[in-house]
Parts: structure tokens; C-alpha cells; sequence
């Protein structure tokens, strides 16, 4: 089982839309996929349409007193089941907190499943957090978004740093654009010189793109309602790099 | 752990689409797919996945086709896999769930179709308000049997299925009904499941004449002759030719044991065909067990020894297909067939009023009695004389008699009380086991030997040679392990219980 957790300290990047598609790749490639929406918001619950719903909320949730396995949905995809979000995430981090060994908590809960699931990928809050380290502890690929604008080059930094300070030597960070406009010149232009001097960036470009957008109409991944389009495959494209990575 | 799905049969009558559009007055569904498509269920020729409580079937249809092992208990899926065509034997199969669960339970049986039915297919999602799908359904309609539905739960959704199999069986008086269609398409046929098993089971009565009853266990054993007859000649899989085997020496036994009961001209001159007909099997099955223990004297070896040995299995494979063209030519032969042909004649005959040989007209229990008793007797004799000195013929022999006892025990076992007679048959195995054992590590040996020796003369390369010099070692050690056993086996075998129950059931002079 592998645990791949899509995430940025930085909000409305493309996390959710990017852990909805992949996951629904892996499925279709026959992994049996688990997306565990971890986002209060609970966009991914919604691309899936499962009510935003936990029995016992966050509380009950991290406590372990019931098994995630029994709060899990299937979505109406074969292989792909989501574990939804609930609006007490938005306590995740106080709850959290009152637990020993914190950090540790979600890689716990998550053991269990092992047996279930080939692929986890977690759909992860904004901001570095509690909830966020023990996100990182129960990972082993980070797969972060990000728009290619300047002030994104500074949260990928500040994110490396955090990695490196924390000895987080098991988690392997993925960073790829997200939401790239390629009529933009600043973003053509940033897209190359991060390239460089960023040689771990993935080649993958996930364009900003209408059909991307229209998953909100759709409510289900973007594999679901379009079979082709520039969209489709670089979602494709970066699943290949990842499975690339995961053989 | 998703529910498991439920099933239901609709009355004569209703098909598909009537069904669904009945359905959509209740709740908002949408076909998703129809499809013609092929259902065949596949199983071993003894039953093994089914005894095991599975049921393999293949929906083939233009779109695509699958393969599931489902839970015959429940109807849960236990396995899935999207295949184009089906494989002979487990090992064949993409590694993976299905192949893991087959392979223990079918071993070297091959995987043979029982039964199609062709159906269309029609596949349900069944939507809440969000139009989120809580429930598939799949309806099959079948063109000769009622149409069928099965509610597939999705996880987290069990309310719905609940609900759903409630308008099913109250609203519209559905009747739910077992998971498989595969009874209703084997009565099509005439068959139903477990209508092969190379256990023997002759019901005889006590005072049945003792040559009526002995034709009555032929008539069992020529009709498992017949049966494994054809694929023993296509060599379809290993073990048609040990049944048929097996079915010859029963045979051969009973010529010999169920003495003085079938007129003596009949009985020598089948007595020679069957022996004849034990004789043309035996190369070929012997191939078989040394390529079945492949894997296993491969294991034997060294790490460093295991891909020597390679050049052994091609060897064998060749011996044992010439061996198979030459056995299935014989079969084929009007030799066999007329001899095997007069035997049945003979078995279909009425009986004179009066048998003309001495024990024709006794009862088969006081028969049976006598027979089972003096062979049991002829086992404690030579068990009794075997030391750690003994030459190994004398173990061969021993071998020899157990496996008539255990014969005459099969054949008469309807006369006795179950439990009773069923535990010293299950203690003669236990015993044979090790006799069985010692001789088969035997022969390897000394095949093994010889296959060197051949193979030398082939300019099979050396290391191949060394490697087979460490398989021989080895099955010297198995063959002394089994010998070094055989005293506890038979101690085992002869304690006061087994005595007591034999003396009890095969010479109750009281």
C-alpha cells in the first residue's frame, strides 16, 4: 500500500482536483484506490457525491473508535472508494492534539487498510499544521501543486525546508505545475526557470483549463465525463510519472 | 466489509425491461449497459472448486469478458479477473487473486467448462437524490430458465440494498433465491454437480447373492473406465489416467479377492486383460508423478543446483508424450475395445438361477466377512514379520495386501455400520502412507538413476547430471525417512482398538 498525500501550504493550487483524477486513474488501472478527504471543505466528497458525513465526527474519527474501513463510501467508479470528509476536520488539528504522539495518529488509523488498498491518496487542508506533520508521517509520496507564480516558488522552498528540518527522510516530494496558463508569459517564463533550477519537478503540466473546471457541474472526475483532451492526458501524463516512481 | 450481494428469481413470465420499468416506479435507476453475453461455468471433472463451495464463471460477451470465482454460500465475489479466454490449468492463469485461490483447491486438475447459457444482460445503477449511485443491479435474461436478479451493495451504502431487496420482495413480490443459476443448467442437461467422484459408493444388501453382488461392483468400476476413458486418450489432465487406473486395479483386486464368485473361464480371462490393461498405464503414469513432483525434487536441491536440472523436465515431457501417443493408440485399439466391450456384455447379463461357482450363491455378507477377515489377517502375518532387516520386497508385498484389504473394505463398506468401518479404512490409509511412500521414493530412485544413465549417453551437460546424482541422495533420504516410520505406522495401525473393531464387524462368531 502506498500513501500518497496531495498537498500545498497554499490554497486553491488544484490538490483536490489533482488527488479526485489520479486516484480515478489508478482505479481504472486496477489498484484498489482509497481518497481519504481530509479537507473540512470536503471538495473531493463532492466530485464523488457522497455526502460530506463522518459517524462521530474527527473526534471519534482519530480516537480509533471506529475502524475507517466501516465510514468508508464506494464511489461509482470500480476499485475507487472515498472515505468523506466531515465539517469537524476544521478541529482535526485541536483533536489531534489531545492524543499522545500526535504525529503519529493518521498512519495508525490508516494500517488497517493495508490489506484493502493498493493506493491511499490523501486530499490534504492548506497550511502546515498538526495535522499536516502527521500527514507527512503517514505518507511516502508528497504531491504538491503548484501555480507557477513567484510566490509559489516560496512555498515550495519553505516546504523543502520543512522536510529537511524535520528529518522527514521517508517522504519523497513530488512538486508539478498546476493551473498553468500558457498564454500567460510570466508563466511560460516561470515555468522554465523553475525547471531549472528545480530539476525535481515533474515534467507534467496540468493546464488551467475549462474542462478541469467543469468537474464542479459534473461531479465526478474528469476521466468520467471526457474521454480526450489536453486535460485528460497531462492528468495521464503525471500518473505515469507516479507510477513511474511507485514500480 | 461491503454486504453481501442478495439474488432473486422473477416469475415466468416478466422479462428484463418490464421488471426495470416496474422497478422505476419506485426508484430512480438507469440502465447503464445491455449486453448479449455467454455465461459458462467451469469446474474440475471431480468438482473440486464446488466442493470447495466455489463457483467459477465466464461472462463472455462482445464488450468484454470476465471470469469470477464467487463464494458459493453467499454469492460473494471472491475473485475477478477481465480474461479473453480461459486457461487449462491454474498455473496458467495472470498471478493474482483468482489464481491464488484456484491453485490450492484444483492443484493439477484441469479446468473444464460445464455448462453455457446465453443471456442478455442488462446492468442497473440505482441513484439517490444526489444521483449518486447506491446499488448496481444485474438482471439476466435467460431464454429457457426465469430471469434473475442480483443486487450488488456498494461499501457504504447497505441501506440501500436493504431497501431495495424490500420492494423487490414485498412491493413487487420477487422471491429471493440461491446465488447460482448453475444447478438449473446442469438439469438442463441432465447432470447435477457432484456427479463424478473417484470415491467408490455401491450400495449392497447383506443377502444380495455373492455373484450378483460382484457384478454389481464391476458394473461400478467399468462404468469409471468409461467415464475417464476419453480424456485419459487426450490426455486432458493427469488425473483421468490415475482414475482410470485406479478403476483397473480395483477391478483386478476384485477378480482375484471376490473369489470363486464369477464362473472361472470369465474371471482368467479378464483377470489377463485387466492386467494387460495395468501394464500398457504404467509408463505413462509413472512419467506423470515424476513431472508432478517436479517442482518438488526441483525444491530438494540446493539453491545452486535448481536451474541445472533444467534439461530432467524437457526429458521427461518427451519420454511421457511418446509414452501418452503409445498408451492413447492402444486405447484406441479394437483390441481393447472388443475385450472391454465383452466385459460389459458379460456385467449386463442376467444371472443364471444358479451360480455355477462355489461362492456364487452364498450372501455377499457372509462373503465379505471371510474375505476382509483372512486378507486382515494375511496383513497382521506379514506386518508382524517385518524388522529393520527386512529386504525391501517383503515391504512391497506388505503394500500389496493393504492395498487389497483396503480394496474389499471399499467395496463391501455399505454391509457395515458407517462410522465404524469408515475409522479402519481411515487407519489402513494412514498405514499405507507410509508403505506407499517408501515405494515410490524407491522407484524414483532408481528411475532417476536410470534417466541419468540415458540421458549421459544424450551429452546432457554435466552440472545437469551432478544435480539429478543430488535428487537420487535425496530420495534415498525420503525413502529411509519412510521406513524409519514404519514400525510407529503399523504399531498404529494394529492397536487394540483397530483389533477389536475388526474382530467385531469381519468375525463376530458370538
Amino acid at each position: 500500500m502506498t500513501v500518497i498525500a496531495t498537498y500545498n501550504i497554499k490554497g486553491g493550487v488544484g490538490k483536490t482536483s489533482t488527488a479526485v483524477n489520479l486516484a480515478f486513474l489508478a482505479a481504472q488501472n486496477n489498484y484498489k484506490t482509497l481518497v481519504w478527504d481530509l479537507d473540512p471543505q470536503g471538495a473531493s466528497s463532492y466530485y464523488f457525491r457522497v455526502k460530506p458525513k463522518v459517524k462521530g465526527g474527527s473526534k471519534e474519527l482519530i480516537a480509533g473508535a471506529r475502524e475507517l474501513d466501516g465510514l468508508i463510501k464506494a464511489t461509482d467508479f470500480e476499485n475507487l472508494d472515498l472515505l468523506p470528509a466531515d465539517f469537524s476536520f476544521r478541529n482535526l488539528d485541536l483533536v489531534l492534539d489531545e492524543r499522545k504522539k500526535p504525529t503519529r495518529r493518521l498512519k495508525k488509523l490508516l494500517a488497517p487498510l493495508t490489506k484493502e488498498y493498493d493506493i491511499i491518496f490523501l486530499d490534504c487542508p492548506p497550511n502546515i499544521s498538526l495535522l499536516s506533520e502527521a500527514i507527512f508521517e503517514a505518507s511516502e509520496l508528497l504531491l504538491s501543486p503548484i501555480i507557477p507564480t513567484t510566490l509559489s516558488l516560496r512555498t515550495l522552498e519553505q516546504l523543502k525546508k520543512y522536510i529537511k528540518d524535520n528529518k522527514l527522510k521517508h517522504l519523497q516530494l513530488l512538486p508539478f505545475f498546476s493551473m498553468a496558463d500558457r498564454r500567460k508569459k510570466m508563466h511560460r517564463d516561470i515555468i522554465e526557470t523553475l525547471a531549472e533550477q528545480h530539476p525535481d519537478i515533474l515534467q507534467s503540466i496540468i493546464p488551467y483549463a475549462s474542462d478541469i473546471e467543469r468537474m464542479g457541474w459534473e461531479r465526478m472526475p474528469l476521466g468520467g465525463y471526457m474521454k480526450k483532451s489536453r486535460s485528460v492526458e497531462a492528468y495521464q501524463s503525471l500518473w505515469n510519472e507516479i507510477l513511474d516512481l511507485l514500480k | 466489509m461491503t454486504a453481501t450481494p442478495l439474488y432473486f428469481e422473477l416469475p415466468a413470465n416478466l422479462t428484463a425491461k418490464k421488471f426495470i420499468a416496474k422497478l422505476n416506479k419506485q426508484i430512480d435507476l438507469q440502465i447503464t449497459a445491455q449486453q448479449y453475453s455467454i455465461k459458462t461455468f467451469y469446474d474440475s471433472f471431480d468438482w473440486r472448486l464446488y466442493n470447495a463451495n466455489r463457483i467459477c464463471e465466464f461472462n463472455h460477451s462482445q464488450h468484454v469478458s470476465q471470469l469470477n470465482l464467487i463464494d458459493r454460500t453467499n454469492g460473494q465475489l471472491i475473485a475477478s479477473e477481465k480474461l479473453e479466454h480461459i486457461s487449462s490449468f491454474s498455473q496458467q492463469f495472470p498471478a493474482g487473486l483468482f489464481r491464488d485461490n484456484i491453485s490450492p483447491v484444483l492443484e493439477m486438475r484441469a479446468l473444464l467448462p460445464l455448462s453455457q447459457l446465453p443471456h442478455e444482460s442488462y446492468l442497473v445503477n440505482i441513484f439517490n437524490k444526489d444521483k449518486k449511485t447506491v446499488l448496481r443491479l444485474v438482471i439476466d435474461e435467460y431464454e429457457f430458465l426465469n430471469n434473475r436478479v442480483q443486487l450488488i451493495p456498494l461499501k457504504g451504502y447497505e441501506k440501500a440494498h436493504i431497501k431495495v431487496a424490500n420492494i423487490l420482495q414485498n412491493t413487487l413480490n420477487i422471491k429471493p433465491s440461491i446465488c447460482t443459476v448453475l444447478n438449473e443448467a446442469l438439469k438442463q442437461q441432465g447432470r447435477k454437480p457432484k456427479d463424478y467422484s473417484s470415491k467408490l459408493s455401491i450400495k449392497l444388501k447383506p443377502d444380495m447373492r455373492a455373484d450378483k453382488a460382484s457384478k454389481l461392483i464391476y458394473k461400478h468400476l467399468l462404468q469409471a473406465i468409461q467415464i475417464n476413458e476419453a480424456d485419459t486418450i487426450a490426455d486432458t489432465d493427469t488425473e483421468f489416467l490415475h482414475d482410470f487406473r485406479v478403476a483397473v486395479r480395483r477391478t483386478r483386486a476384485g477378480l482375484s479377492q471376490i473369489k470363486n464368485t464369477l464362473p472361472s473361464d470369465i474371471v482368467s480371462k479378464n483377470a489377463e486383460f485387466f492386467a494387460w490393461l495395468g501394464q500398457i498405464t504404467g509408463p505413462t503414469r509413472d512419467l506423470d508423478v515424476y513431472l508432478l513432483s517436479y517442482q518438488h525434487y526441483k525444491q530438494s536441491l540446493p539453491l545452486t543446483l535448481r536451474d541445472d536440472i533444467e534439461p530432467l523436465y524437457t526429458f521427461l515431457k518427451q519420454k511421457q508424450d511418446q509414452a501418452q501417443k503409445d498408451l492413447s493408440e492402444k486405447l484406441k485399439s479394437p483390441n481393447y475395445n472388443k475385450k472391454l466391450l465383452a466385459w460389459e456384455q458379460y456385467l449386463n447379463e442376467s444371472l443364471p438361477k444358479k451360480g455355477k461357482a462355489g461362492h456364487a450363491n452364498q450372501t455377499i455378507k457372509e462373503l465379505a466377512d471371510i474375505r476382509i477377515w483372512k486378507v486382515y489377517q494375511r496383513v497382521l502375518k506379514e506386518g508382524g514379520k517385518i524388522t529393520a532387516q527386512s529386504p525391501a520386497e517383503a515391504l512391497h508385498d506388505l503394500r500389496k495386501t493393504c492395498k487389497k484389504l483396503r480394496y474389499l473394505l471399499e467395496f463391501f463398506q455399505s454391509l457395515y455400520p458407517q462410522n465404524q468401518i469408515k475409522n479402519l479404512i481411515k487407519a489402513l490409509k494412514g498405514f499405507q502412507a507410509v508403505l506407499g511412500d517408501f515405494q515410490d521414493y524407491e522407484i524414483q530412485e532408481l528411475s532417476i538413476k536410470a534417466f541419468s544413465e540415458e540421458m549421459m549417453q544424450n551429452q546432457t551437460p554435466s552440472k545437469t547430471l551432478l544435480a539429478m546424482g543430488v535428487l537420487v541422495q535425496y530420495l534415498d533420504s525420503m525413502k529411509c525417512n519412510a521406513r524409519n516410520h514404519f514400525a510407529e505406522q503399523f504399531g498404529l495401525f494394529v492397536q487394540a482398538k483397530n483389533k477389536s473393531t475388526f474382530k467385531q464387524l469381519f468375525n463376530n462368531k458370538a
